[in-house]
């Protein structure tokens, strides 16, 4: 379902956002597997593998040194999820498959020491519930780039439970979600005259 | 675990093992998060480019405080778009090493002590004058980096060129891409690509000649996927002589052996003419056809010297030397089948297909890496695929400011800021913007990196100041020169952020601030120049490079040419500096343009960046009335070069029977003195490994993770195995990355190098195996 490449001529690609990945992602998944919440990962689980909020994860299990041979890209699991028997999880979605190149920025552990020790600190990842009236609904606290397609993260069995929505049958996230970012200032509105 | 979120509020409330309530309730750590005391939550962002490699993403580092503590891409620079790779995205890590040097240190009776930093600059002026004044202006050197900043190496070539009268002065970026200068010298007479990383949406075909890509340009090779994805009749050639990740993402991966590239390069350029795909209206009107020396050494001796001898040819003479390279005699030499060797040339000369060819240190690393580099521009010279969108010959550099501090400040022995020292013209130039006598600047060039070391060794080199690198990591056949910096009455001062095996050998270290503690400027392999400003403070009494530079300077009396102050002297450098490339070849944009943009690239004319160089269209520089116009060589033209296949230096035979290639991987920059520092990347990559050949390694008796001592005629060292891992040499090779301080793979290596560049070639030497 992407934008033909010559149907809309002078409308770049990945305009709005990359807006258009929600959508296509919602007419890709099945409803059942957008309503999934068997998944046991947790904010906890999900911050472990990550230095600061936003950075890219690490790899939690094992892959092999040879890896990239086609059967075992990792699109093959987190291009649209499902359950891995061995690692006994359910796969996250990646919310940008269309970068093929993963290594270059999720790397494995293969030692648990540190080289030296160091010195890092960041600040805590944004706070959830952050409704702005009761009952209104949240804003989106994180940056969208590289994470545009709300689906692939907040929905099924594979999401993070804090974060997982429970109308995932309604495909137009941005209809009431609108970015907020938890960490920029915020802005308030002053009448330019 | 069924788990929805009402639930799993509900347990949390109800007071459940789940940790996860950080997120919910302020004040709650999550396990492993160090959280910076007193943060607000909010972050600001500051534009710099990427600390690591030639590529030049453009990076958001996140601030809180005083404190570095997140990154994001800059969707506003071109090189990325908001995309980084794993060393990028965790970059500001390295500012926070628990070991950071943060005090000057002295060596007295043996022992480091720490002093205050003046103290430490008053020694280092007092060396150097006391030095020159008992061994000659030529005794005392400057080995600077493609990691100094703009002002870094500017100042150092101010200070010792133009102050101190001695041309000791290179930079690391000698190991990296001097044969890339010389191969654009003696092809076009002026240095740096003429395309840019646009060219990646441009382009059919990719040819990428022994280049790892997936794992040391990551970025850019993303890039490529992505092109090839969107536009589905993509085809990405991997040449090189190992299989790697770049070779599986690849549509072909082709195998050569070692130093045969220039043999297949002739044999494609054979094809071309022989198929009569050869750009006629091109090749007659930008082209002259030129040969060289030939049999032209390795530099393995002590003052070894070349200088090439060229002489014009006819196209007959050209294609006469051609009938040696045959794709069936070259099948034989290079191991690459007749087959694949015409299928190359196919790609290249299809009139319809728009080809890059995308090179790094497997071409620039290499006894004859000028050569290679002639005869890759001469595929594209002579079908015409050049300095057009998507027909680009591109050599990519290693280091963030190779091409912005090394090749465009020139601190290279020969170089100037523009220009060389054997020259008259240049001299006067320099003399005049620095505001010293022309008799100053020394004509004679002096020493070239390896050559420097060597007469370190020796003792004609008695002071060295390093800065921003790591040599006794690597430097090849390092053993000697780690012995010759040890020697007594040799006075080596180092300026770096962490301790290193270089820092160990030191007399004098400075403690230096890291990337955006300080202000300066990088500029990358697209001809991009690149600032930022000083981000977050740095720790204890650390200094910039070039403010350590400027105290020596006026120590030895330089004030007049050193006058700048604390808060304004990296804007004022820039716009001295900017003095020499004025002009539509090379004009840069101004301090401002360059504080408000994510990168700006060179030749800045008439406001607008300067996308295609020597193409009429896009190059303002081009005489007006002609397509295209290779301003550099005073003919106007591109030189296409006859030059030979020659082997390696030492090769392979019975005793030392395997090929050594060296190189880098992904998470690692360079000795790891700073990615070995961040969690994730020291985590992934704890250390190195030597990838043996499966069969290989079956003859030997080894399997992964056992040890194995790679033995040359120079040294040797015992590591792991690594069978089917990240990358497979085929039979014959073994690979080492070099990031690991603890195996010193360069006391392995050769110091042979190219005659015309002098750069080093890491990728070819003998060892023999033993399992250990």
């Amino acid at each position: 379902m992407a934008l033909p490449a010559n149907g809309a001529p002078d409308i770049a690609q990945g305009f709005d956002s990359d807006g258009e990945k929600i959508f296509n992602r919602f007419n890709e998944t099945p409803l059942a597997a957008t309503t999934g919440t068997d998944g046991t990962r947790t904010l906890n689980t999900y911050y472990e593998l990550r230095q600061y909020p936003g950075s890219p994860p690490r790899v939690p299990h094992d892959v092999p040194d040879s890896f990239s041979g086609d059967t075992l890209k990792c699109l093959s699991c987190h291009g649209r999820g499902g359950y891995d028997v061995t690692l006994e999880a359910y796969a996250p979605v990646t919310p940008h498959p269309e970068y093929e190149n993963c290594s270059q920025c999720h790397v494995p552990r293969r030692e648990e020491k540190l080289f030296v020790e160091t010195d890092w600190q960041s600040i805590n990842p944004p706070l959830l519930g952050r409704s702005e009236m009761g009952g209104s609904p949240p804003p989106i606290p994180h940056t969208l780039q590289l994470r545009e397609d709300c689906i692939a993260c907040h929905t099924g069995n594979a999401s993070v439970a804090e974060i997982r929505v429970e109308h995932a049958s309604r495909g137009n996230c941005r209809q009431c979600h609108v970015p907020m970012i938890a960490t920029e200032p915020r802005q308030e509105f002053t009448r330019n005259k | 675990m069924k788990l929805n979120r009402r639930a799993f509020i509900k347990s949390a409330a109800a007071g459940s093992a789940i940790v996860a309530a950080g997120s919910i309730f302020p004040g709650i750590s999550f396990a492993g998060w160090q959280q910076q005391e007193g943060a607000s939550g909010q972050i600001s962002w500051q534009k710099a480019p990427c600390r690591f490699c030639g590529t030049g993403c453009g990076v958001l580092v996140g601030v809180s405080g005083d404190r570095a503590v997140a990154v994001k891409g800059d969707p506003n620079c071109s090189v990325n778009k908001g995309l980084c790779c794993v060393k990028g995205f965790h970059s500001v890590q390295a500012l926070y090493g628990k070991d950071r040097i943060k005090k000057a240190q002295i060596r007295r009776n043996g022992k480091m002590v720490e002093v205050p930093m003046a103290e430490a600059l008053d020694v280092i002026a007092a060396k150097i004058k006391e030095t020159m004044e008992k061994h000659g202006k030529d005794s005392v050197a400057m080995y600077g980096s493609g990691q100094w900043t703009i002002p870094d190496g500017y100042v150092a070539s101010k200070l010792f060129k133009g102050c101190l009268g001695t041309n000791n002065v290179e930079a690391n970026a000698r190991l990296c891409m001097a044969s890339a200068v010389t191969g654009f010298m003696t092809s076009f007479g002026i240095d740096e690509p003429m395309g840019c990383y646009e060219d990646i949406e441009h382009a059919d075909v990719f040819v990428t000649w022994g280049n790892n890509m997936a794992e040391m340009h990551p970025v850019l090779f993303s890039r490529m996927l992505a092109s090839r994805k969107r536009k589905k009749n993509v085809t990405i050639i991997d040449f090189a002589t190992r299989t790697t990740r770049s070779s599986q993402a690849s549509d072909k991966s082709i195998l050569f052996k070692p130093s045969t590239d220039l043999a297949v390069a002739n044999a494609i350029c054979y094809e071309i003419i022989h198929n009569d795909w050869v750009n006629w209206d091109f090749v007659n009107r930008h082209t002259t056809f030129h040969k060289g020396k030939t049999n032209i050494g390795y530099g393995t001796e002590d003052h070894f010297s070349f200088t090439d001898v060229p002489e014009d040819i006819t196209f007959e003479q050209y294609k006469t030397f051609l009938e040696d390279y045959t794709p069936e005699k070259v099948e034989k030499i290079s191991g690459v089948s007749a087959k694949d060797i015409k299928y190359m040339a196919s790609l290249y000369g299809d009139p319809t297909k728009k080809v890059t060819s995308f090179w790094c240190m497997g071409m620039n690393q290499h006894v004859r890496g000028t050569w290679i580099q002639n005869l890759v521009y001469n595929i594209h010279l002579l079908t015409g695929k050049i300095s057009t969108p998507g027909n680009s010959p591109f050599s990519l550099t290693g280091q963030p400011s190779a091409c912005g501090t090394v090749r465009e400040v020139g601190t290279l022995t020969h170089a100037l800021p523009h220009g060389v020292v054997m020259n008259e013209h240049d001299r006067e130039m320099a003399a005049k913007i620095w505001d010293v006598p022309v008799t100053n600047i020394d004509p004679k060039p002096t020493y070239h990196t390896v050559e420097m070391f060597r007469a370190l060794d020796r003792g004609d080199i008695r002071f060295m100041w390093i800065q921003v690198t790591n040599p006794m990591v690597t430097m090849p056949n390092l053993i000697r020169y780690r012995n010759g910096a040890l020697k007594d009455d040799r006075f080596i001062v180092v300026s770096d952020v962490y301790p290193t095996p270089t820092t160990d050998v030191a007399d004098v270290i400075l403690p230096a601030t890291l990337w955006i503690e300080q202000e300066g400027m990088f500029g990358n392999s697209e001809r991009r120049t690149a600032h930022f400003d000083r981000i977050v403070p740095g720790p204890g009494d650390t200094m910039s490079d070039t403010w350590q530079i400027i105290e020596v300077a006026r120590r030895l009396g330089f004030q007049k040419q050193f006058p700048w102050g604390e808060d304004e002297y990296i804007g004022k450098i820039w716009e001295e500096y900017r003095r020499f490339h004025d002009g539509p070849k090379h004009n840069m944009a101004s301090y401002e343009m360059l504080k408000e943009r994510s990168g700006v690239q060179w030749p800045f004319v008439n406001g607008k960046e300067t996308r295609w160089r020597f193409n009429t269209k896009h190059d303002p520089a081009c005489k007006p009335g002609t397509d295209f116009d290779f301003y550099g060589k005073k003919d106007g033209k591109a030189w296409i070069w006859a030059r030979p296949y020659e082997p390696a230096a030492e090769s392979p035979d019975q005793e030392y029977n395997f090929w050594l290639n060296t190189g880098r991987v992904i998470e690692h920059w360079h000795t790891g003195s700073m990615t070995r520092r961040i969690p994730v990347l020291h985590n992934a990559m704890p250390e190195s490994y030597v990838e043996i050949n499966p069969e290989d390694a079956a003859d030997l008796g080894v399997v992964t993770g056992e040890n194995v001592k790679i033995i040359s005629r120079r040294g040797s060292v015992t590591m792991k195995a690594s069978i089917n891992g990240r990358g497979v040499p085929p039979r014959g090779m073994v690979f080492v990355p070099f990031f690991d301080e603890s195996y010193l793979i360069n006391e392995v290596t050769l110091d042979a190098f190219c005659p015309i560049s002098k750069q080093p070639d890491y990728k070819k030497c003998a060892v023999r195996l033993e399992k250990a």
